[in-house]
């Protein structure tokens, strides 16, 4: 075989995963993740779920938070694994299925659009983003990205079940969206805007006209069979679409019936706290490197193309409608539009996700614009295109020494886990600062009790939530906000138990000092040092309304598991026909000048 | 078997007394009445084992030792023939041992440490019973408390002591006797005296000393004695003068050596504050006493009246004209 | 197609334009220290007094001092080290861990070529928000307007030898049988020698003084409870940071505890805690506390000021002040605290002023200050 012939094949799906577990999984098995803003996090939830199993109250922050204010299908996962090979592994296993199930996914869903060589070229571009590096190893967000892929691969069964009426499509999709849900609930919200929305769209150009004729003379767009009509047209696409709507939000409310019961109970109404996704990146040069050219990387090159690719085919329309909205967005107060269209959910989300979301759904209009230049430039295009995804996967990977915004320097905590673990200092609380990430750690090991946490959603206390400030441990990078939260915090140190302060950060000295704390014990050669006050009783449990019920923990430790096992039982039990692919009618070698 | 030192509870209590500021008067009702509530609760147990034993049979005969001295082997001596099973239960014992009825029935010195009532009982066909009350051995420790460790001089009622004779198995000797306590501050002896003990416990209260340092306090019964030591240290400041004089950028002020009304040194370290108001406003200097005295510069200019205090003691003003 | 493109590319544009002119009226915070720039031509030019001021604040804020320093006239008789280090601070300031986090602008005088802008600066420092006033005297120079920075006059402090022989206190934890019953060691005899309890601006605020009637060093902390009629607690708060938590003997401390949003109507009983614990301390250094006088600051507030002698041979990186006003029975009226931002170097003295509640300035008939301290390396 030709390399002309090689590049005018699709790639197999099982090389492209084979390829993402080449490029991500020396970088996990590295725990190179172990540094990001939220490894930690997961971490630690994980850990709760490890020895509470049902029993979601977990009494280590916030003097006492609910962890049904976080979907927990990755944690329980974590887990459970866990068990095996320990919690940091678990998290890097974890992320890996989720990063080689982004690929299917990717492949999967770009068939709706392209046909399978241009889903195959979408999926191998979508192991290289920045955006996906950018949030597994500088975020570490493990429940954006295993939702995004799971649900990814839940909206082909739903495009196959409105167009075709397939039983088996609608119930491996309700199943795979249960499970996207229970992965992360934000995802599967805002999927529905940006990626069920165009394929509903395409599903009803699809009932109305199976063979677009404006279309037929694009190879690369996927092109129907006359006999795949429709059933019931329009009116049966719609019928369908709200059966599928109204089963997965029925059984979402049930699988994450104790987050919507805390969200009842406790709506998010604290403080706004600044991010800088939320920022004007044309007024900030540090936030548009970091939030736009990093995640986007090569793929800037390819905006224009992909604008005119997905403006050329009017079945691609819908998707680049998606995609410009998520770009929009991913902008995040660069323009007014998410602000406008979120209101004060503005203040509350972040914005890197979006741009993430973007990329995905560019990556079927990339996969198009790869196969034409194929098609022309046979190897050099292959060699270009090569070395952009992996300059844009290796600046991402760069950027997370390079950036102003990455993690300090990773200290030992484990002094200052001994520390608490020993002589009874487990009976009072403490807060870390300057740790960062860290605190989740010292967390997870020790039995002592804190009043802080690194988990904005959970917190009760009002001397956090009056605050326009996240963690305390971060006090000082929200400015006068988190100081005075810092403060208020220490004022009531007693009534809270707090008695330890474990310092890596030298600018929380003088107010330690002012306030009556004193330095006792030095960890590390001076990079940590534990302050105490002497007039502090032992901590007493604080009583809370957001502390779940019993069923409530039975029923979040067995049904977003049990989702997830009848999703891969009815993978298992009930795998995807091949669709015959209809014959393009296109010659192979298309000499044909490409027309951008 | 766990053995319990009951009497010990007493003196944690006493302990928790004085170390808690409890007076020592409450602290030797505390210990009193928790002895009583002790006693109270061996007799109710001993009218209840003897009830039980006598309604079952009162056939045999077992005569029990009239005194017993905590940790001395004694002897039971028995009538009849025959085996028997013998039970003896205590404070802190509780033993079971085959036994030939007509003998005496040994019983060994570390079965009988602890002070308390005591029951012997024997079964063969029918059981019987007898008590009797072990008391504590001679006082061989003391247990002492004196507060407070640190006092000022010629403080009427500052000092306070409660010591606690107990055996060498830790009983509490509810009758040590008389126990004498001595305070010495120096070579001078501010107090001997005797004072019998109630309920074991003896006590007492005195004015401080005048002169500042360590005063000792020993309690002393017989052979046996404790000492403690309490820190006498100076009393507010008195009579705090200053003298001053000017220089080219301010005033030089310091105090002559500061006392206590009692002449003791007031302690280096020791905060003293200068104020001085002239017509630029008022400057203060927080200065420590160094060497017995405290000294301080201060900025100003033209006549300057210059006050002194340390704590809520206030010393003489100086005025210092401006054209010396 | 080509309408879609259009469409698209329009939208766009016509949405990152609205946010620009939006950007300076949104309020979207930034997590760390603001840096990074504006994307080339992006930045106001310097075409009023205001602009100009405005550019300089934004350029300290985000530390671009190159671009702080060339924003001033030619006539400045400052280099940049000099410059960056009156915004930035030295020797462990106050200053030098603070941030400028915003400012409001109020023009003084003006004319075509020279104007007076006074600025009120929000710092965000470890122990609070303080806020600074400003001048900036501006002049125009080739159509743009330029700061004009004047050259300060620093101290210049010659190496000296200052003895310190200064008196400490430590902890020496005993075996538990020697007979000084180290375990049983009193705690330090500390009194609260006045009460008093007033409504505030912001709530209610309950003050007084304490002393330590020890010869041993004392950390001090006082708590208060506000009772209602039915005696329920209503809240419970503590000194915090307005007290002088280590006294040596016979030192005397103000203290205050607010009370915010609590009206005094409401409070039948405070209850007063006082806790004492012994601590290591030193009775370096000794910070003298000079020239002290009630005074108006230029926005006419009344306020205590005068200035801080550094009388030791250690520098005192962090000063705090915290003063007691008497009324003419001598009942403390009010207490109030400030920080001073620029560090005490040896034998040398810098100014501090505390506000006086404009309610209490009248009653105020005498005043007594004392100097809390953060020395780096000496907590």
């Amino acid at each position: 075989m030709s390399t002309a012939e090689s590049y005018s094949r699709p790639i197999p799906l099982f090389a492209i995963v084979l390829v993402a577990l080449a490029v991500h999984g020396p970088l996990l098995f590295m725990q190179l993740p172990a540094g990001s803003f939220d490894t930690n996090f997961h971490i630690f939830f994980a850990s709760h779920y490890a020895s509470h199993w049902f029993d979601p109250w977990n009494v280590k922050w916030f003097a006492g938070f609910s962890q049904t204010t976080y979907p927990p299908l990755t944690h329980q996962w974590i887990a459970l694994l866990s068990n095996v090979v320990g919690l940091k592994m678990g998290y890097m296993l974890v992320q890996l299925i989720a990063v080689m199930l982004l690929p299917v996914g990717v492949f999967r869903f770009a068939k709706i659009w392209v046909n399978e060589r241009a889903a195959s070229y979408a999926a191998l571009a979508s192991v290289f983003l920045g955006a996906l590096a950018f949030l597994v190893y500088q975020a570490g967000q493990l429940a954006t990205v295993t939702s995004t892929a799971l649900y990814l691969n839940a909206l082909p069964y739903l495009y196959e079940w409105i167009t075709t009426a397939s039983g088996r499509s609608f119930l491996k999709g309700v199943a795979v969206s249960w499970t996207a849900a229970a992965a992360h609930h934000v995802t599967l919200i805002f999927g529905v805007l940006f990626f069920a929305l165009p394929v509903l769209w395409v599903a009803i150009l699809d009932a109305r006209e199976p063979v677009v004729e404006a279309d037929a003379h694009d190879p690369d767009v996927r092109v129907r069979d006359e006999g795949e009509r429709v059933p019931g047209a329009v009116r049966g696409v719609l019928l369908r679409t709200g059966a599928f709507a109204l089963i997965v939000g029925l059984g979402i409310g049930l699988v994450l019936a104790p987050y919507w019961l805390s969200i009842l109970r406790h709506p998010v109404r604290q403080m706004p706290i600044p991010h800088d996704s939320r920022s004007n990146f044309l007024l900030n040069s540090t936030t548009a490197i970091n939030y736009f050219v990093i995640p986007y990387g090569a793929l800037l090159l390819g905006i224009p193309f992909i604008l005119v690719r997905g403006a050329r085919a009017r079945r691609l329309r819908p998707l680049l409608f998606g995609f410009w909205l998520a770009f929009i967005f991913g902008l995040g107060g660069t323009t007014p539009l998410p602000r406008w269209l979120l209101g004060r959910a503005f203040e509350i989300l972040t914005f890197e996700r979006f741009t993430f979301w973007a990329t995905l759904l560019a990556m079927p209009l990339l996969g198009a614009v790869a196969v034409s230049l194929l098609d022309r430039f046979a190897s050099k295009a292959a060699a270009a295109m090569a070395l952009a995804a992996v300059a844009t996967v290796g600046a991402a990977l760069w950027w997370l020494n390079a950036n102003p915004y990455r993690p300090t320097a990773i200290v030992d905590v484990n002094p200052v886990i001994a520390f608490l673990n020993r002589d009874g200092h487990d009976s009072y609380r403490y807060i870390t600062l300057g740790l960062g990430s860290e605190l989740a750690q010292v967390s997870t090991y020790t039995n002592a009790t804190s009043v802080d946490g690194d988990y904005n959603s959970a917190r009760l206390l009002p001397e956090m939530t009056n605050y326009g400030s996240a963690q305390l441990t971060n006090a000082k990078f929200y400015g006068s906000a988190g100081m005075a939260s810092l403060r208020a915090m220490l004022e009531h140190a007693s009534r809270y138990g707090l008695k330890f302060v474990f310092v890596h950060d030298s600018y929380y000295e003088p107010l330690l000092t002012f306030a009556g704390w004193r330095k006792i014990e030095t960890f590390d050669n001076g990079e940590i040092t534990a302050w105490s006050k002497d007039d502090v009783p032992p901590a007493h449990t604080i009583s809370s309304d957001a502390m779940p019920a019993p069923w409530e923990g039975v029923l979040w430790g067995t049904l977003p598991m049990g989702v997830s096992f009848l999703a891969i039982f009815l993978e298992l039990w009930l795998p995807e026909r091949r669709r015959v692919v209809a014959p393009v009618g296109v010659p192979v070698h298309v000499r044909q000048p490409y027309v951008a | 078997m766990r053995r319990e030192n009951h009497p010990g509870r007493g003196f944690a209590a006493a302990a928790k007394a004085a170390v808690g500021r409890e007076s020592g008067s409450a602290a030797v009702n505390r210990c009193a009445t928790q002895n009583r509530i002790r006693l109270a609760f061996y007799f109710c147990l001993s009218v209840a084992l003897s009830t039980l034993s006598a309604s079952i049979s009162a056939a045999q005969d077992l005569r029990a030792p009239s005194a017993v001295t905590a940790g001395e082997a004694v002897s039971i001596s028995t009538t009849g023939s025959g085996k028997a099973t013998f039970y003896l239960v205590g404070p802190g014992v509780s033993n079971k041992s085959d036994v030939a009825l007509g003998n005496e029935i040994s019983l060994r010195g570390q079965d009988l440490r602890d002070a308390g009532q005591y029951f012997a009982i024997l079964c063969s066909d029918s059981c019987h019973s007898a008590s009797f009350f072990v008391a504590p051995a001679k006082p061989a420790s003391l247990a002492f408390l004196v507060h407070p460790s640190r006092v000022p001089v010629a403080a009427s009622d500052a000092v306070s002591g409660v010591a606690l004779a107990f055996d060498q198995f830790g009983n509490l000797n509810l009758d040590p006797g008389t126990i004498n306590f001595q305070l010495t501050a120096g070579k001078t002896s501010l107090l001997s005296r005797d004072v019998a003990a109630h309920d074991g416990v003896a006590w007492f209260r005195t004015t401080s000393g005048k002169s500042a340092g360590p005063l000792q306090v020993v309690a002393s019964i017989g052979e046996l004695s404790a000492r403690r030591n309490v820190q006498e240290v100076a009393s507010e400041p008195c009579n705090l003068r200053i003298a001053g004089q000017r220089t080219k950028d301010g005033l030089v002020v310091q105090t002559e050596p500061v006392h206590d009304c009692a002449g003791n040194p007031v302690p280096d370290g020791t905060i003293v504050s200068f104020t001085a108001t002239d017509a630029s406003g008022k400057s203060t200097v927080d200065a420590p006493i160094k060497h017995g005295i405290a000294r301080a510069e201060i900025a100003a200019s033209g006549p300057v009246v210059v006050s002194v205090a340390s704590g809520v003691a206030m010393g003489n003003e100086l005025h210092i004209g401006g054209g010396q | 197609m080509k309408t879609i493109l259009t469409i698209i590319v329009v939208a766009t544009v016509v949405l990152v334009a609205v946010g620009l002119l939006g950007a300076g009226q949104t309020k979207s915070g930034t997590i760390g220290f603001a840096n990074g720039s504006a994307l080339p031509g992006l930045t106001p030019k310097a075409d009023t007094p205001e602009q100009a001021v405005t550019n300089l604040l934004n350029d300290v804020q985000k530390r671009r001092w190159d671009a702080a320093y060339g924003a001033l006239s030619k006539t400045s008789g400052v280099d940049e080290e000099t410059f960056r280090e009156e915004w930035q601070g030295s020797n462990g300031s106050l200053r030098t861990f603070s941030n400028l986090e915003g400012s409001e602008l109020r023009p003084v005088h003006a004319t075509n070529d020279d104007a007076q802008i006074r600025a009120r600066l929000r710092w965000t420092t470890p122990v609070g928000p303080i806020e600074d006033v400003r001048d900036f005297r501006l002049i125009r120079e080739g159509g743009l307007w330029k700061v004009v920075w004047p050259k300060q006059q620093v101290a210049n402090v010659p190496a000296q030898v200052v003895p310190v022989t200064y008196l400490r206190w430590d902890l020496v934890s005993g075996d538990g049988k020697d007979e000084w019953g180290a375990r049983n060691i009193d705690p330090p005899h500390v009194r609260i020698v006045s009460m008093n309890a007033v409504n505030s601006a912001e709530g209610s605020a309950v003050m007084g003084e304490v002393v330590n009637e020890d010869t041993v060093p004392a950390f001090v902390n006082v708590g208060a409870t506000l009772v209602d009629g039915g005696g329920n607690p209503i809240d419970d708060e503590n000194s915090f940071d307005k007290i002088d938590h280590v006294l040596l003997p016979k030192q005397i401390t103000p203290y205050r505890i607010d009370f915010p949003g609590i009206d005094l109507s409401k409070v039948k009983n405070v209850r007063m805690d006082i806790k004492a614990s012994l601590v290591p301390a030193s009775a370096d250094p000794v910070i003298g506390v000079m020239n002290q006088k009630i005074d108006a600051d230029v926005q006419g507030r009344s306020v205590l000021r005068g200035e801080l002698l550094n009388q030791s041979g250690q520098t005192v990186n962090i000063p705090h002040v915290i003063a007691s006003f008497y009324d003419n029975n001598g009942k403390v009226i009010w207490v109030s605290d400030g920080y001073v931002d620029r560090a005490l170097l040896p034998e040398t003295s810098e100014p501090f002023s505390v506000d006086i509640p404009r309610s209490l300035a009248g009653k105020v008939q005498s005043f007594h200050v004392v100097v809390n301290q953060y020395s780096l390396g000496k907590s």
